[in-house]
């Protein structure tokens, strides 16, 4: 038995306590993933609550021959994501602390033009595109799980998250080109 | 900067995250509450008491709801004994 599936364990049997742990093992990808889906910091984290808590409340209903603890997990984050996303519309992604680069001042204003830009090609991505990218690359997510959390085949996942990054690629590059 | 170098930066930053300390105490006590309003009886005869004991109208009307069966049963008592005088009568 996995220590995952331990902890599990004693949960059901009453030990609520053990319920920290997984919470203080999964609190910063979910978070992280809710973040990036809604592009929304302010309430991130209380969108994460929700996950927690209804993790909680269905843990006798997770089946592990059926999926990892990640992937169910993962996939209420998602569908608690949608939701948030379907009551607040209009977004502003909060910005994280800008990283300035004090011996190469332009180099750094360059970069930070570049990763707003990467960011607004990412807020443009159709949803789904963008939920497999986020899932892949932001969480490092297999795409057998990948495809288990968003219900579609692997082939599927794979070329929404090829064309995300061919978007992303070629707004990039389009964006060197006319600052050049 | 070279485009891949660019996307693996961002890719950094946006992996970067920090969760406020009191994230997971705020769900834990979620949690509890929860547990506590799902163990709680149907029927909890200690809160019953205690709430008729902190209020005065509602002793009261225990009170009077006692006299009120006691003399409902007194008088069902009458009846039957005085239905019995008529049938042995």
């Amino acid at each position: 038995m996995t220590q995952e599936a331990e902890l599990i364990s004693q949960i059901l049997k009453g030990d609520i306590e053990s319920f920290r742990l997984l919470l203080e093992r999964y609190e910063r990808p979910v978070v992280r993933m809710i973040r990036n889906i809604t592009n929304d910091t302010e309430s991130c984290e209380d969108v994460a609550q929700d996950v927690f808590f209804a993790a909680y409340r269905k843990l006798a209903s997770f089946d592990p021959a059926r999926s990892s603890f990640t992937t169910w997990l993962f996939t209420i984050a998602r569908n608690k994501s949608l939701n948030a996303l379907k009551k607040k519309r209009a977004f502003s992604m909060g910005k994280l602390p800008e990283e300035t680069d004090l011996n190469n001042p332009s180099d750094s204003i360059v970069r930070n033009e570049l990763f707003e830009e990467l960011d607004r090609e990412l807020r443009a991505l159709p949803s789904r595109q963008k939920r497999a990218l986020i899932l892949a690359e932001f969480e490092k997510l297999p795409y057998e799980q990948i495809a288990q959390i968003e219900g579609v085949k692997i082939g599927t996942v794979k070329s929404r998250i090829n064309r995300a990054k061919e978007k992303l690629r070629s707004a990039l590059s389009s964006f060197c080109e006319g600052n050049i | 900067m070279k485009s891949e170098e660019t996307y693996n930066a961002w890719k950094k930053r946006k992996s970067q995250i920090e969760v406020s300390g009191t994230f997971s105490d705020k769900v834990m006590s979620r949690i509890y509450q929860y547990e506590r309003a799902r163990r709680r009886p149907l029927f909890d005869f200690q809160r019953f008491v205690e709430t008729i004991s902190a209020h005065t109208f509602a002793k009261g009307a225990l009170v009077a709801a006692g006299a009120a069966m006691g003399l409902v049963r007194l008088i069902f008592m009458i009846l039957v004994i005085l239905s019995r005088g008529d049938i042995n009568g």
